[in-house]
C-alpha cells in the first residue's frame, strides 16, 4: 500500500473515535477542593494549636463531601451519555469542565506554537471509578486515623491531617485533570505529600531515611514522566487528552500502529511511552524503581494504607490506561509492560514469602499485585486491570488498617515470630475476623472474595492474548497467585490463630493509651518522655515476667472497628461491581469501557471449558489458592505451639541459601548501591575535593595573595612622613626611567 | 614695523641650549637637594625650608626656559609659583605651630598616625 | 655639533656599564657633559651630601661639603667646556655656586635659625640668576616676597616653636635636628632623581623648539593701546610733530620686562590671577584661624602641665 494512499484512507476514516465530549458541571471542582480546603483548615488549627480531634473531623467531613460530589459526578455522567443513544463502537463519553485558565502560551501561529492548559478536569468512566474509590477510602482511613493518631493530639494530629488532605487533592488533581501538566501537578504532589507522611516521625532515622529514599526514587519515574509531556507537546502540539487523541497525526500513528505498520511511526513517538511507563513503574513501584515502597512502611500505618491500597500507586495504572492508545504506537511497549509486572510480582512475591515485618509483607505483597495489574495492562485488558485496582483498594486497605490496629494495640509490635493468636485475645475478634476476610481476598480464595474474580481476569488473558512469551508470562502468574496464597495465610496463622503469646514492640510512637490517656494535657516533648519512660517500665516488666503479665494490648476502638468492617463489607460488595452485568465484564468493566481505556477486545470464538481460558482459569487459579493456604496451614499452623518457632523452620536449611537471599530482598537495595549511590558517592566525593582542593584553593589563593602582598608591603606604610615621600621620588625616578627607555625604542625602531 | 619696535626694546639675544642646559643642571641639583633636605631632616620647620627649596628650583628652571623662548610664560609661572609658596608658608607655618602645641616638639616622627 | 658615529663611551668597557649605555644613548646627551663623568660625579657628590647629612658621633660635615662642592664644581666646569662658546658669563657660577652651596648648607644644618638664613641667601642667589636671564621684576619680587616677607614668617615661628632651654644649659640642640632620619635612602634617592632627571633634560635639549621667530610675543604686545605708537600716518598728530620729538616719543616707548609680563599675565590668565587672590585670602583666613585658635592639651601635655604647676605650688609653699 503507497503511503499517499494509506493517508488519504486514514484520514478519512478516524481509526479510534474521539470521545465526545458534554460540559460538566462546574461543582465536580469541589473533589479536589474540599480537601485542599480541609488542608488549609488542618494546618491553621496547627496555627492555633488545637489539641482535639477537630482536624480528624474536619477531614472526615469533607472527604465525606468529595465522596458525595463524586457521586454525583458519576450520575452526571450517566445522564450525559444517556443523552447519546448509539455511541459509535469503541466511543466514549465523557464530561468536560474547565475552571479557570492557567497556561495560555501562544509564540506564533503555526500548529504547535500554542501551548494551552487549563486547571479543567475531564470525566470519563475511568476518571469516576478513580474519583470514587479515592475519596471513599479516604474517608474511612481519615476515620480510622482519627484513632489511630490520638496519641500524637495536637501539632503533630493537625500535620498528619493537612498532609493527608493535601494527598487527596493531589491525587484528585492528577486523576480528574484535563491536561497532562495537571496531571504531572497531581503527580509531583503525591510524590511530596507522600515524602511529608512517610517522614512523619520525623526525629526516626529510618522514616527520615525513608522518605527521602521514596521522594528520591520517585524522581527518576517522574523525570521520564516529564520528557514524555514535553514530547507529546512537540510531537503532536497539546497537552490536553481530548485534543490529543482526535489529533490527526495521533489518529494516523494509531491506524499504522494497529494495521501493524509500526516501522513507519518515527522512532521519538515510539519513545513517548517508554518515557510514561517510566513514570508510571516509579510511582507504582514496579520492578527496576520498586524499593521505596517496602521502606515508606515507616510512615504511621493510614498512610500505608493511603499510599498503598488507594491511591498514590495506582498513579501508575491509571496513567497507563489513560494513555493506553500512545502505548499502542509501539510494538514493543505493552509487552514490556507485561513482563515487568510479571517480574515484579514474582520477585515481590519471593521477597514477601521470607519477611518476618507483617507490615512489610503486605508492603511487598502490593508490589506484587500491582505487577499483576500491569502485566494486565499488558495484555491490553485494561478491564481486569481496572477491576483488580477497584477490588485490592478494598482489600488492601483493609490488610493494612488490620495491621495497623494490631501495631497499635501491641506497641509497635509487627514480628510475626513474637504475636500469636491474637484473635483469640478478648476484644480482638473483630480484627481477626476482617483480617481472614483480607486474606482471603488477597489470596484469591474462590467465589466468595472480590480478588478472585479481578485476578483471575488478568491471569486468564494471559493466554488469550497475543504477546511474545505471555504463555509462559501467564504460568509464571499462576505460581505467583500461589506464592500469594502461601505468605498471605503466614501471616493469618502466625499472628492471629494458634496459641495466644505476645511481647510488646519497641517503638518511640508505640500507642500505649494507658500511659497517654493520664496526659493528654502536657506538650508534645515532655509526653514523648513520658511514652518513652512508660515502655522503658513495660519491657522491664516484659522482662521480669515473660509472656503477656507485664503488658496489656489494648484492643482497637469503635472507629478502628467501624473501618474494618466497613471495609470487610466492602470487598464483598465489589464482588457483584465486578461480575455484574456480565456483558460489560461487570459495572467495573462498564465505566473503563466507556472511557479512552477502552481497547478492542481479543475475539476468542473457541467454545467450551478446555479452549476458553476464561473458563478453566477458574478452576486452575482455585486449586493453586487452595494449595498455597494449605502449605500455609500445614507449615504454619497445624501443630505449632510457640510464637517464634513453626514447621518451616525445619524446611529453611532445605532451601539452602535461597531462602537468605530472598529475606535479604535479593540483594536488591545492596545491588542499587553498588551501581548507582557507591559510584555515585564516589564521584561526588571526588568533586568534593576538586572543590575543596581546586576551586577553594584558587578562592583561597585570591584571598591570600593580596594578604601576602600586604605583608610584604606592610613596613612601608609605617605613618612616617618621609617614608611617604622617598617612596614618591623613588616612584618618579622610576617613571622617568621608564618613559627613557620607551622614548628610546621609539627613536630606534 | 614691529621689528623696528623690536630692535629698539633692546630685548635681548637668543640663548643656545648648551648655555640653558647649565641652568637647568643648577635647578635640578638644587631640586635635588631640597628633596634629600625634605626626606632626611626630622625637624618640621626645616623640612618645610626644603620644600621652598625645590620652589626655588622650580622657578629657576622656568624662568630659564622662558629665556630660551624668549616670552615671558616662564615669569607669569613664577608669579603663581611665588602665590602658591606664600599661601603654602602661612599655612603650614601656622599648622606647625598648631602641632608644637599639642606635643610640645617639632620632631615629624612624633606623627605617626597615617599609618592608621 | 653632534659626532655621529662616534662611540658615546671612551672609557674602556669595564669601566663603562653598558646598562647605562643602553638606557641613557650617548650624543645627545653627550653634546652637554660626558655621561659616564655626570654619574660618577653624582655618585661622589651623593657620597658628600651623605656625609654632610648631620648624625650623631662622628659627623665630619666640612668635608662632605667640600666633596659635595668639589663634585659640583667639576661637573659644571666639564660642561662648561663642552659649550664651548655657549658657556654662560661668569655672574652664572658665582650665582649657583652660592645658591647650591647654600642650599646644601639649609639642608645641613643644625640649628633651624641658620638653615633659615642660608635659605635667605640661597634666594638671593637665585634673584642673581634671575637677573641674568633678564627677569628682573622676578628677582625684586622674589627677594621682597621671599626674604622680606615668608623667611620673617619662618623666623617668627621657629623662634615661637623651640622650647626655652633650661637655666642650666644655656643651648641645646634638639635631637631631632642633630639626626637625621635613613640618610642613605634619602641621598640615594635624591640623586638618582637628579641622574635621570638630567639624562632626560639634557636629551632634550636639541629636541626643544629654537628661540622661535624672535618676538612673536611681542607682537602682540606691540597692539598694546597707549604703548606703541600706531604707525604714523593713522596718527596725523604724530606725524605734524617735528623730527627729534618723534624719535624721543618712540624711544620711551620701550617695552620694559615689568611691563612685558604685566601685559602676559593680564592677557593670558586674567582667571588665574583672580583665583590666586583668593588662594592667598583663604590662605590668610586659614592661617589666622588655626594659629589663633587654643587647642586642647592632649593627656600626656596636660599632665606635664599639671605636674609643673604642683611643684611650683609645693615650692613656693616651701619657701613660706
Amino acid at each position: 500500500m503507497s503511503g499517499a494512499l494509506e493517508q488519504a484512507l486514514v484520514s478519512t476514516l478516524a481509526v479510534v473515535e474521539p470521545p465526545a465530549l458534554a460540559d460538566g458541571p462546574w461543582w465536580a471542582a469541589l473533589v479536589p477542593l474540599l480537601p485542599l480546603l480541609a488542608s488549609a483548615l488542618t494546618g491553621l488549627c496547627a496555627a492555633f494549636g488545637v489539641r482535639s480531634k477537630l482536624p480528624a473531623w474536619i477531614s472526615v467531613g469533607s472527604l465525606a463531601a468529595s465522596f458525595v460530589v463524586a457521586v454525583m459526578v458519576y450520575f452526571q455522567l450517566q445522564a450525559a451519555a444517556a443523552t447519546v443513544p448509539d455511541l459509535p463502537h469503541g466511543a466514549s463519553t465523557a464530561l468536560h469542565t474547565v475552571i479557570y485558565q492557567w497556561f495560555d502560551l501562544s509564540w506564533g501561529t503555526q500548529p504547535g506554537q500554542h501551548f494551552t492548559a487549563n486547571f479543567g478536569f475531564y470525566m470519563d468512566g475511568l476518571t469516576v471509578l478513580w474519583m470514587l474509590f479515592v475519596t471513599g477510602l479516604a474517608t474511612l482511613i481519615a476515620l480510622y486515623a482519627s484513632e489511630y493518631m490520638a496519641g500524637d493530639l495536637g501539632v503533630g494530629y493537625c500535620r498528619f491531617f493537612a498532609g493527608f488532605n493535601l494527598f487527596v487533592f493531589s491525587m484528585a488533581c492528577l486523576v480528574m485533570a484535563d491536561n497532562l501538566v495537571l496531571l504531572y501537578l497531581g503527580w509531583e504532589g503525591v510524590g511530596l505529600c507522600s515524602y511529608l507522611l512517610i517522614g512523619y516521625f520525623y526525629k526516626k532515622p529510618s522514616a527520615v531515611a525513608a522518605a527521602k529514599k521514596a521522594f528520591i526514587v520517585n524522581r527518576i519515574g517522574d523525570l521520564g514522566l516529564a520528557l514524555a509531556i514535553w514530547l507529546i507537546f512537540v510531537k503532536f502540539g497539546t497537552v490536553e487528552y481530548a485534543a490529543l487523541f482526535s489529533h490527526e497525526t495521533f489518529q494516523l500513528y494509531l491506524g499504522w500502529a494497529r494495521d501493524g505498520f509500526h516501522d513507519k511511526i518515527p522512532a521519538d513517538v515510539q519513545l513517548i511511552p517508554f518515557l510514561l511507563m517510566l513514570g508510571a513503574f516509579g510511582k507504582s513501584a514496579q520492578f527496576p524503581l520498586y524499593v521505596w515502597l517496602p521502606d515508606a512502611m515507616e510512615g504511621p500505618t493510614p498512610v500505608s494504607a493511603l499510599i498503598h491500597a488507594a491511591t498514590m500507586v495506582t498513579a501508575g495504572v491509571f496513567l497507563i490506561a489513560r494513555t493506553l492508545w500512545v502505548f499502542e504506537l509501539s510494538p514493543y511497549a505493552l509487552p514490556t509492560v507485561a513482563w515487568i509486572g510479571g517480574f515484579t510480582a514474582l520477585l515481590a512475591a519471593t521477597i514477601g514469602m521470607a519477611q518476618f515485618d507483617i507490615k512489610r509483607i503486605m508492603a511487598y505483597s502490593t508490589v506484587s499485585q500491582l505487577g499483576f495489574m500491569f502485566a494486565g495492562l499488558g495484555f491490553l485488558t485494561s478491564v481486569g486491570a481496572a477491576s483488580h485496582v477497584f477490588t485490592h483498594a478494598f482489600f488492601k486497605a483493609l490488610l493494612f488498617l488490620a495491621c495497623g490496629a494490631v501495631m497499635h494495640g501491641f506497641a509497635g509490635q509487627l514480628d510475626l515470630r513474637k504475636l500469636s493468636g491474637v484473635a483469640r485475645i478478648p476484644g480482638w475478634r473483630i480484627v481477626g475476623f476482617t483480617m481472614l476476610i483480607g486474606c482471603l481476598n488477597l489470596s484469591g480464595f474462590p467465589i466468595v472474595t472480590s480478588g478472585f474474580w479481578s485476578k483471575d481476569t488478568i491471569m486468564a488473558e494471559a493466554f488469550v492474548a497475543h504477546g511474545p512469551g505471555f504463555q509462559a508470562l501467564g504460568i509464571l502468574l499462576v505460581l505467583t497467585a500461589g506464592l500469594t496464597a502461601y505468605y498471605t495465610f503466614r501471616v493469618f496463622f502466625r499472628v492471629f490463630v494458634g496459641p495466644v503469646h505476645y511481647e510488646p514492640g519497641d517503638e518511640l510512637h508505640g500507642h500505649d493509651a494507658h500511659a497517654h490517656d493520664a496526659h493528654h494535657d502536657l506538650p508534645h516533648e515532655e509526653k514523648e518522655e513520658r511514652a518513652i519512660e512508660s515502655e522503658l517500665a513495660a519491657k522491664a516488666a516484659a522482662a521480669e515476667h515473660p509472656g503477656e503479665h507485664g503488658f496489656h494490648p489494648h484492643p482497637p476502638g469503635w472507629a478502628i472497628n467501624t473501618v474494618l468492617v466497613i471495609l470487610a463489607l466492602g470487598t464483598f460488595a465489589a464482588i457483584p461491581l465486578v461480575l455484574f452485568p456480565a456483558d460489560t465484564h461487570g459495572w467495573v468493566g462498564g465505566m473503563v469501557e466507556s472511557s479512552t481505556a477502552a481497547v478492542e477486545t481479543h475475539a476468542h470464538d473457541a467454545h467450551g471449558f478446555w479452549s476458553d481460558p476464561h473458563q478453566w482459569m477458574l478452576a486452575v487459579s482455585t486449586v493453586i489458592g487452595l494449595i498455597g493456604i494449605a502449605l500455609a496451614w500445614w507449615l504454619h499452623y497445624a501443630g505449632r505451639t510457640s510464637a517464634a518457632r513453626s514447621r518451616a523452620d525445619a524446611l529453611v536449611p532445605a532451601l539452602g541459601p535461597i531462602a537468605g537471599w530472598a529475606r535479604n530482598k535479593w540483594y536488591v537495595d545492596e545491588l542499587y548501591d553498588l551501581l548507582f549511590v557507591k559510584p555515585l558517592w564516589a564521584l561526588s566525593h571526588l568533586f568534593y575535593y576538586f572543590d575543596a582542593l581546586v576551586v577553594d584553593g584558587l578562592v583561597g589563593l585570591a584571598g591570600w595573595l593580596p594578604r601576602a602582598t600586604g605583608r610584604i608591603l606592610r613596613p612601608a606604610q609605617s605613618g612616617q612622613l618621609h617614608g611617604y615621600a622617598v617612596g614618591m621620588a623613588g616612584g618618579i625616578g622610576l617613571l622617568i626611567v621608564i618613559v627613557l627607555l620607551v622614548t628610546k625604542a621609539a627613536a630606534t625602531t | 614695523m614691529t621689528a623696528a619696535l623690536l630692535a629698539q626694546a633692546n630685548y635681548p639675544a637668543p640663548m643656545h641650549g648648551l648655555t640653558l642646559a647649565h641652568y637647568l643642571f643648577v635647578a635640578a641639583a638644587m631640586f635635588a637637594i631640597g628633596l634629600i633636605g625634605f626626606t632626611t631632616r626630622r625637624n618640621l620647620i626645616i623640612m618645610f625650608l626644603c620644600t621652598e627649596l625645590m620652589f626655588q628650583a622650580a622657578g629657576i628652571a622656568l624662568i630659564a626656559f622662558g629665556r630660551y623662548h624668549l616670552n615671558h610664560t616662564g615669569e607669569t609661572f613664577v608669579i603663581f609659583v611665588l602665590t602658591v609658596a606664600a599661601a603654602e608658608a602661612a599655612m603650614a607655618l601656622a599648622l606647625v605651630v598648631l602641632l608644637f602645641r599639642r606635643r610640645e616638639t617639632l620632631d615629624a616622627e612624633e606623627w605617626q598616625q597615617l599609618k592608621g | 655639533m653632534v659626532r655621529a658615529g662616534t662611540s658615546p663611551c671612551r672609557l674602556p668597557l669595564p669601566a663603562c656599564p653598558s646598562i647605562l649605555l643602553a638606557l641613557f644613548p650617548g650624543p645627545r646627551l653627550d653634546q652637554v657633559v660626558n655621561q659616564v663623568a655626570l654619574y660618577v660625579l653624582l655618585a661622589l657628590g651623593a657620597a658628600g651630601v651623605l656625609v654632610a647629612l648631620p648624625r650623631k658621633g662622628l659627623n665630619p660635615q666640612p668635608i662632605g661639603m667640600i666633596l659635595a662642592a668639589a663634585a659640583g664644581g667639576l661637573l659644571v666646569l666639564l660642561m662648561s667646556l663642552k659649550a664651548g662658546e655657549h658657556r654662560p658669563n661668569l655672574f652664572f657660577y658665582i650665582f649657583a655656586a652660592v645658591g647650591l652651596g647654600s642650599a646644601l648648607r639649609v639642608v645641613t644644618h643644625h640649628k633651624p635659625v641658620y638653615a633659615a638664613l642660608y635659605f635667605i641667601m640661597t634666594i638671593f642667589a637665585s634673584a642673581g640668576l634671575f637677573v641674568i636671564l633678564s627677569a628682573e621684576f622676578l628677582a625684586f619680587a622674589l627677594v621682597i616676597v621671599y626674604a622680606g616677607a615668608i623667611l620673617i614668617t619662618y623666623l617668627f615661628v621657629i623662634m615661637l616653636a623651640t622650647q626655652s632651654p633650661a637655666e642650666e644649659e644655656s643651648e641645646v640642640l634638639a635631637e631631632y635636628d642633630t639626626r637625621a632620619r635613613e640618610p642613605l635612602a634619602g641621598v640615594f634617592v635624591g640623586f638618582v632623581l637628579l641622574a635621570v632627571l638630567t639624562s632626560m633634560m639634557f636629551r632634550g635639549v636639541d629636541d626643544l623648539p629654537g628661540p622661535g621667530p624672535a618676538g612673536a610675543d611681542q607682537s602682540l604686545l606691540a597692539q598694546y593701546p597707549g604703548k606703541v605708537m600706531a604707525p604714523a600716518e593713522t596718527r596725523p598728530e604724530i606725524e605734524a610733530m617735528p623730527g627729534k620729538k618723534f624719535a624721543a616719543a618712540l624711544d620711551e616707548q620701550k617695552v620694559r620686562n615689568i611691563e612685558a609680563v604685566a601685559y602676559r599675565l593680564l592677557a593670558d590668565h586674567p582667571g588665574a590671577i583672580e583665583i590666586a587672590g583668593v588662594i592667598l585670602l583663604m590662605a590668610m583666613l586659614g592661617a589666622v584661624v588655626l594659629a589663633r585658635k587654643q587647642v586642647q592639651l592632649d593627656e600626656e601635655a596636660k599632665a606635664r602641665h599639671a605636674a609643673s604647676l604642683a611643684s611650683e605650688v609645693t615650692r613656693s609653699e616651701g619657701a613660706r
